[in-house]
């Protein structure tokens, strides 16, 4: 299994302690925290149904796992913004709102975790 | 227009339910909760999997009756010859591995108020929150004479495994020459484009291997999904070997004789070596018995986290769900598992579920390597899922067949990405 959602695994260990320390931890520490940003953000409810076609796995279907916040953003916008093309993101893209976008560019981006 | 906001902005932003200043953190991932789930299919899986990652301290646990998985999706090129069963075919060994406790049995009974599920060997297993997710039942008899020993000589092969191999062991064994007909349902059923897939693809192997032989569908409706792209399919692969045939042309089968292999229709009748029964459907009958489905055969559910409308504490996902506009499809039940896991992750973390979009997509191959696609977009913000106007909508009709050739690969890898995720 590759689901996207997993590299959140990844994090430095030092980040997941924070929670359990006793001080309410600032918002950046939460969304480090292994799987809270999983169920606290709207990032990540988006992207439940990216991971239904895409995988770590480049084939047919990009994986996303070499697209950064950016790329996401402008990849999104262009197929919101394009007429018609060859492939469900055009058709998919449009019932994205811009908001919508961002935060799932924000929760699925390989550059999220940088400082 | 969107680019130049500021990221910490969007991450703040996007918070649910906490606002900026310091408050109690959730205690997620301590809860011991007991979390069954009831249905191994691609809802049961997801949910199964997701939950104990979100919740590692839950007891998870997966009831299902068969020890191997038979997917539906790709199960047509099967039938059509073109795909192996054992590609369909996948263990719960890697959920197990995970954490699930997968319990290999029938569930029999639900009691809503002990928060109870019975096995059929009498044993009972508690629950604090349960997720049926038992996709279809065939609703026996609601075509005369078509019950299970008629499906044993008219296969409806809806549910993927020995009824797929019966109907593809029955097009090998048929003359050349010989008719095949194929019934079709009023919505809703499961894989709503699936009968016409399914046509396409019988078409194609009587083309390749049986050119005298001919497939009529007789449908119960006038209009099915992706009509005009599979008409434009048919018309250029398949003009001598697929007739469709609409209720306005007599075409619902209201009545069958599996003896001589024959359906009837309100002015006639018609026989055939090979018959495809795709039969009227409901919700799987462990939900009649949690009290979960109404008149309809189905589940009305709360779409933003799948809760039962009519019983707390009990979610419904998959095919057994009243979620039109969103199809019963695996996609669907694949994101509704995720959805829902989310939201009771944050129901035992004091967390209440929150609006979002949701999504399908449904390829159907009109040969074994051309496909076209339908993709609808969905907000459950109002307490329906409602679609996103301007969103989704099916495959361009006219275009090159490249478009096609690259749909049916796109199909093929998400068919590996969805399996992976519920199984591998």
């Amino acid at each position: 299994m590759h689901s996207p959602l997993l590299r959140l695994s990844l994090l430095p260990l030092s980040l997941l302690g924070l929670a359990a320390c006793g001080q309410a931890p600032s918002l950046g520490e939460q969304l480090a925290t292994d799987n809270k940003v999983e169920l606290l953000s709207q990032g990540a409810l988006l992207a439940a149904t990216c991971s239904g076609c895409h995988s770590d796995q480049a084939g047919a279907m990009a994986s996303l796992n070499t697209y950064t916040e950016p790329m996401l953003i402008e990849a999104m916008g262009r197929y919101k913004s394009e007429r018609e093309g060859t492939t469900v993101m055009h058709r998919l893209a449009r019932g994205y709102s811009d908001d919508d976008i961002l935060a799932l560019s924000a929760y699925l981006g390989t550059d999220k975790a940088a400082p | 227009m969107i680019a130049h906001l500021n990221r910490r902005h969007i991450l703040q932003g996007t918070i649910l339910g906490l606002g900026a200043a310091a408050l109690p953190l959730p205690a997620l991932a301590q809860t011991s909760a007991r979390i069954v789930i009831i249905g191994g299919g691609f809802g049961g899986t997801t949910s199964a999997r997701m939950l104990k990652r979100f919740l590692p301290n839950a007891a998870v646990t997966l009831i299902e009756k068969n020890v191997q998985f038979s997917a539906c999706p790709f199960s047509n090129l099967v039938i059509g010859g073109a795909r192996d069963i054992t590609q369909q075919q996948f263990s719960y060994d890697a959920l197990a591995a995970s954490g699930v406790d997968v319990v290999n049995a029938m569930a029999s009974d639900i009691d809503p108020a002990a928060k109870t599920v019975t096995l059929n060997d009498d044993t009972t297993i508690s629950y604090d929150k349960l997720i049926l997710s038992p996709g279809v039942d065939i609703r026996w008899n609601a075509i005369e004479g078509y019950d299970e020993a008629a499906a044993e000589r008219l296969p409806h092969a809806w549910k993927a495994g020995a009824q797929t191999e019966l109907l593809r062991q029955q097009l090998e064994a048929m003359a050349d020459g010989d008719t095949v007909i194929m019934t079709a349902p009023a919505a809703p059923y499961r894989c709503p484009p699936g009968p016409y897939e399914r046509a396409s693809l019988i078409a194609h192997y009587l083309k390749t291997r049986k050119p005298k032989s001919k497939l009529i569908v007789l449908d119960t409706k006038d209009q099915f999904s992706k009509m005009a792209l599979f008409q434009e399919a048919w018309a250029l692969h398949y003009p001598d070997h697929l007739e469709w045939r609409g209720a306005i042309d007599d075409g619902a089968v209201n009545r069958v004789d599996a003896t001589s292999k024959t359906v009837f229709t309100d002015f006639g009748q018609a026989s055939a070596s090979v018959i495809n029964i795709i039969p009227p459907q409901k919700a799987g009958s462990i939900a009649d018995r949690a009290g979960v489905s109404d008149a309809t055969g189905w589940c009305p559910i709360n779409p933003l986290d799948f809760e039962s409308r009519l019983q707390p504490d009990i979610h419904v996902i998959g095919d057994a769900t009243i979620a039109a506009p969103m199809p019963k499809s695996a996609f669907s039940a694949n994101l509704q598992a995720k959805v829902c896991a989310i939201s009771i992750a944050r129901s035992l973390s004091g967390l209440s579920p929150e609006p979002t979009t949701l999504a399908n997509t449904c390829y159907s191959y009109t040969t074994p390597d051309q496909a076209i696609s339908i993709a609808g977009v969905y907000s459950n913000a109002s307490g329906a899922l409602e679609s996103v106007s301007g969103a989704g909508g099916v495959s361009p009709l006219g275009t090159d067949l490249s478009t096609r050739n690259a749909e049916a690969a796109q199909a093929a890898h998400w068919f590996e990405t969805i399996t992976a995720e519920a199984f591998g």
